[in-house]
């Protein structure tokens, strides 16, 4: 019997948000909302009085995985190291950043910890950013 | 160590379950996992068994309880994407490691997710939770 491959695969992507529950300029707990995003009903904790969201202590960040080993010319496997190591040394990164961020959470810190954007680029600018927090945390 | 999310085996049998109508249930609840340090998500996971040593928080606002939003989306195809959107409140303080999200007899996890690092919640802090899973064909 003739078969048909199909390269379906399930993706799943999910992202965290830990913030502090009580609004910061109105002293108040935050209360649930629900709001569209689009087409998607989505919800979120936002202060009653002022609407303002929570102070953001850390988001967690998905680090897509590179794509698999598809030939074995030298470009394509030098591609697929680079992205390996790019991946690896991003994840390092984030590991760092939420840790960081969760240890200061009452203290001020550059934003770019809490919410991982904007996150850094290139294997060089990985390198310099976990030295960064190497030092700082 | 990696945020790591995936399907476990048992999810993906759940939904074949349900692709026959056999008896099973749809993706209704969520739960965080409770360990120390991160965990690493494994599709061999079950909602008995999470990942590494973690285990379910079965109090403090983080036990499991019914998603607030679950709707379908578009990625590639039309309707080819579930969506599923939470607020944990805690209500002392309690490390998150990760999340179950379950089906509604809550016996089944069909995501689990492990975060990149352990969040540490106090009491009256939210996480809120914005997943998706699409089934891709490209």
């Amino acid at each position: 019997m003739p078969t048909t491959r199909m390269k379906g695969r399930m993706i799943t992507k999910v992202v965290g948000e830990h913030r502090i529950g009580i609004c910061e300029k109105c002293g108040v707990k935050t209360v649930k909302e629900f709001y569209m995003d689009g087409e998607r009903r989505r919800v979120r904790m936002v202060c009653p009085n002022c609407g303002e969201l929570g102070k953001l202590i850390a988001r967690t960040t998905a680090v897509q995985a590179p794509q698999p080993l598809r030939c074995f010319r030298f470009k394509c496997v030098a591609k697929f190291i680079k992205d390996s190591l790019f991946c690896a040394l991003l994840s390092d990164y984030h590991k760092r950043r939420i840790a960081y961020a969760e240890k200061n959470r009452h203290k001020v810190i550059p934003e770019k910890y809490r919410t991982g954007e904007p996150s850094p680029k290139t294997i060089w600018q990985l390198l310099v950013a976990t030295h960064k927090l190497i030092y700082t945390s | 160590m990696a945020q790591t999310q995936t399907w476990t085996n048992t999810g993906i049998a759940e939904l074949i379950l349900l692709l026959r109508e056999e008896a099973a249930t749809g993706m209704e609840s969520i739960v965080a996992l409770n360990m120390a340090t991160p965990c690493t998500a494994a599709v061999a996971s079950t909602f008995a068994d999470p990942a590494d040593t973690a285990t379910h928080h079965t109090d403090s606002g983080l036990a499991i309880q019914a998603i607030d939003t679950v709707g379908g989306d578009t990625t590639n195809t039309a309707g080819d994407t579930i969506t599923f959107d939470h607020v944990f409140t805690a209500t002392a303080s309690k490390n998150v490691a990760g999340i179950h999200v379950c089906n509604n007899d809550d016996d089944v996890a069909f995501v689990e997710c492990c975060f990149n690092s352990v969040l540490a919640m106090e009491n009256t802090d939210t996480l809120t939770i914005d997943g998706q899973s699409t089934i891709d064909q490209a």
